[in-house]
């Protein structure tokens, strides 16, 4: 449907225009002469008010011929073809309302023009007609550069849900099957060890797969999930993995997309203690400062690493995340010294609303 | 009869529950003695030189060096049980090659099973082509060449690489201002490194095109390629040809 029929104010906008033209066409009338200004009026404004209607049409004409596939000698034609129609239609109308004002005023009609008073109001018709194709062409041009931007935004959108929902029941079976594996060493010989373990295993699984159907949780809830995490890995990892976690009472209950804080304590460990001999300690900090929440998570490295693929690729996906849910309000940075790799994130501090 | 000597064993993973639950399936084993544990792959390398273990239970995914890292340096094929939990690229490799391994978690009797078949294996001590291949051929672009030197193990980043010289049966690898010599061939690491950032610019040369600075046209129809450091390496023609599509 036409852009301006569907919306009623607008539609009405562009009728009062039209009469603005009707009341500039009766004042042209006026002044050469051709009518008195009652007539005048009486003869314009109803023509003007049905061939806003009839202008409308310049629309699908528009449309018939795309931007992509115009050349210039095509368009000329049928620009200046459908103006000389609709002009001659004009003619027509004028001619038959004219006629009709003898119905209504004394057997006169409403103007009295003379020859090149008529050729003048055809061309006034002619050239009408051919600005309303020039400015719906612009409006075509227009539609269809938001209508592109708009299909771009929602197949990006639509991507970025099917990777968010990848990588939240993405679950890493290197860490699945090396924990079962682990259970099934402490069976031999501690087995309330390898019950704790299950427990745990199952608790970190339960607690993701809960969460991620979430948009948001609390740092607290987060905060759990990672005890579980870190609680198997402490069990595969042994003495190599202490953990020092430092979370303010107040940041607890901030709000923050789930899996935020867990893959960054599983690359500390994949990329940090784990390449380190003797392992060493991941801290995290966690607080509410000036409305943000910030999140450092801090491990050694091993100085003479060399990676042997894929770094970073964790990294990027996390700040890709938080792109998509807060844009540019959310800050991710890493450095990476010598001996230690150190990770930030700030979010705005946000709370949930109780209602 | 007389008494086989038990096969020696050396156990390699980083994680020491995985390393105990070998130990606890070998105690049946009574025809097998551990000789060594190792907790990353720099230390593997080092036992299997010194130990010269029969039989080697090694994981993959191991910090410093991964397994198949291990086999490149050490040159030892025979007598050798990965142990994996998930690794999608060398299973797949392992399948094509038919090379035994264990998934993490294993049962007894998988691990008896593959314990029987390398006491078979073992009896002719004959180098694997499987293993050969599965080395040769990674999946990934090369990411960092390893260079054993005596006792001493170096890893270089390939963006530290500026040049590669087939020098005889060895390879010139030029990084860092240093020169390391590893035995290769050249067509080989060539097949390896990301093409897109190495070129094969002579029979005997490979440079890297982030090192390179210029080229420079000593004579009619010879030219070389000048590298950041200064070093001047030669380019023959179809070396040029390749060269000028690329820059």
């Amino acid at each position: 449907m036409h852009p301006i029929l569907a919306d009623a104010r607008k539609l009405l906008w562009y009728v009062l225009a039209w009469l603005l033209a009707g009341i500039g066409i009766a004042a042209l009338l006026r002044l050469t002469e051709q009518a008195e200004w009652s007539g005048a009026l009486w003869f314009a404004l109803p023509i003007c008010l049905v061939w806003s209607f009839v202008a409308l049409s310049s629309y699908y004409v528009c449309r018939s011929l795309p931007y992509s596939q115009r050349r210039w000698p095509v368009a000329l034609g049928l620009f200046g073809g459908a103006s000389l129609l609709s002009a001659l239609a004009w003619l027509g109308l004028g001619e038959a309302w004219d006629s009709m004002g003898r119905l209504v005023s004394h057997d006169k009609p409403f103007v009295a023009m003379t020859s090149p008073g008529w050729v003048m109001y055809f061309a006034a018709g002619f050239v009408l007609y051919l600005l309303s194709l020039l400015a719906h062409d612009v409006l075509v041009a227009f539609e269809s550069v938001q209508a592109a931007a708009r299909r771009e935004a929602e197949s990006r959108v639509l991507a970025r849900d099917a990777e968010l929902q990848m990588l939240r029941t993405q679950i890493n079976p290197h860490f699945l099957f090396n924990s079962l594996n682990s259970i099934s060493a402490l069976t031999g010989f501690d087995p309330a060890a390898a019950r704790e373990m299950t427990v745990d295993l199952a608790q970190f699984f339960r607690r993701t797969l809960a969460l991620a159907e979430r948009e948001r949780i609390t740092l607290g809830e987060e905060v759990v999930l990672c005890e579980h995490f870190l609680a198997i890995e402490k069990r595969r990892f042994g003495a190599k993995l202490k953990t020092e976690l430092r979370i303010a009472a107040d940041a607890t209950d901030c709000l923050l997309p789930p899996m935020t804080l867990q893959p960054l304590l599983e690359n500390a460990i994949k990329h940090g203690i784990r390449q380190v001999d003797g392992g060493g300690t991941i801290t995290v900090d966690a607080l509410v400062r000036d409305g943000w929440l910030h999140i450092a998570v801090v491990n050694p490295v091993a100085a003479d690493e060399v990676p042997a693929s894929g770094h970073g690729v964790g990294l990027k996906n996390i700040r890709e995340r938080l792109a998509v849910l807060y844009g540019a309000r959310a800050r991710i940075a890493w450095q990476r010294s010598e001996t230690q790799f150190a990770i930030e994130i700030n979010l705005p501090a946000d709370k949930e609303v109780i209602e | 009869m007389s008494a086989i000597p038990p096969l020696r064993a050396l156990i390699v993973d980083d994680e020491e529950l995985a390393r105990h639950l070998i130990r606890e399936y070998l105690q049946g084993h009574a025809d097998i003695e551990i000789v060594g544990e190792c907790e990353n792959g720099l230390d593997a390398v080092r036992q299997i030189g010194a130990l010269t273990p029969d039989l080697v239970f090694l994981d993959i995914q191991m910090p410093r060096l991964t397994g198949l890292e291990v086999l490149e340096l050490t040159g030892r094929r025979a007598g050798v049980i990965f142990t994996t939990a998930y690794d999608e690229h060398a299973i797949k490799a392992f399948e094509l090659h038919a090379v035994d391994y264990l998934l993490k978690p294993f049962s007894k009797a998988r691990f008896d099973d593959a314990l029987a078949r390398a006491r078979a294996l073992h009896a002719p001590a004959s180098p694997a082509p499987a293993l050969d291949a599965l080395i040769a051929r990674k999946t990934a672009p090369l990411e960092r060449i390893l260079i054993r030197d005596r006792e001493q193990v170096h890893v270089i980043a390939i963006d530290q690489v500026e040049c590669i010289e087939a020098q005889g049966d060895y390879l010139a690898i030029h990084a860092g201002g240093k020169c390391h010599l590893k035995p290769q061939r050249i067509s080989e690491i060539e097949e390896q490194l990301d093409s897109t950032r190495f070129l094969r610019v002579h029979r005997s040369f490979i440079i890297s095109l982030a090192h390179l600075q210029a080229i420079e046209r000593p004579g009619p129809d010879r030219h070389a390629a000048r590298l950041r450091s200064g070093k001047r390496v030669p380019i023959s023609r179809s070396g040029y040809e390749k060269l000028r599509t690329l820059v």
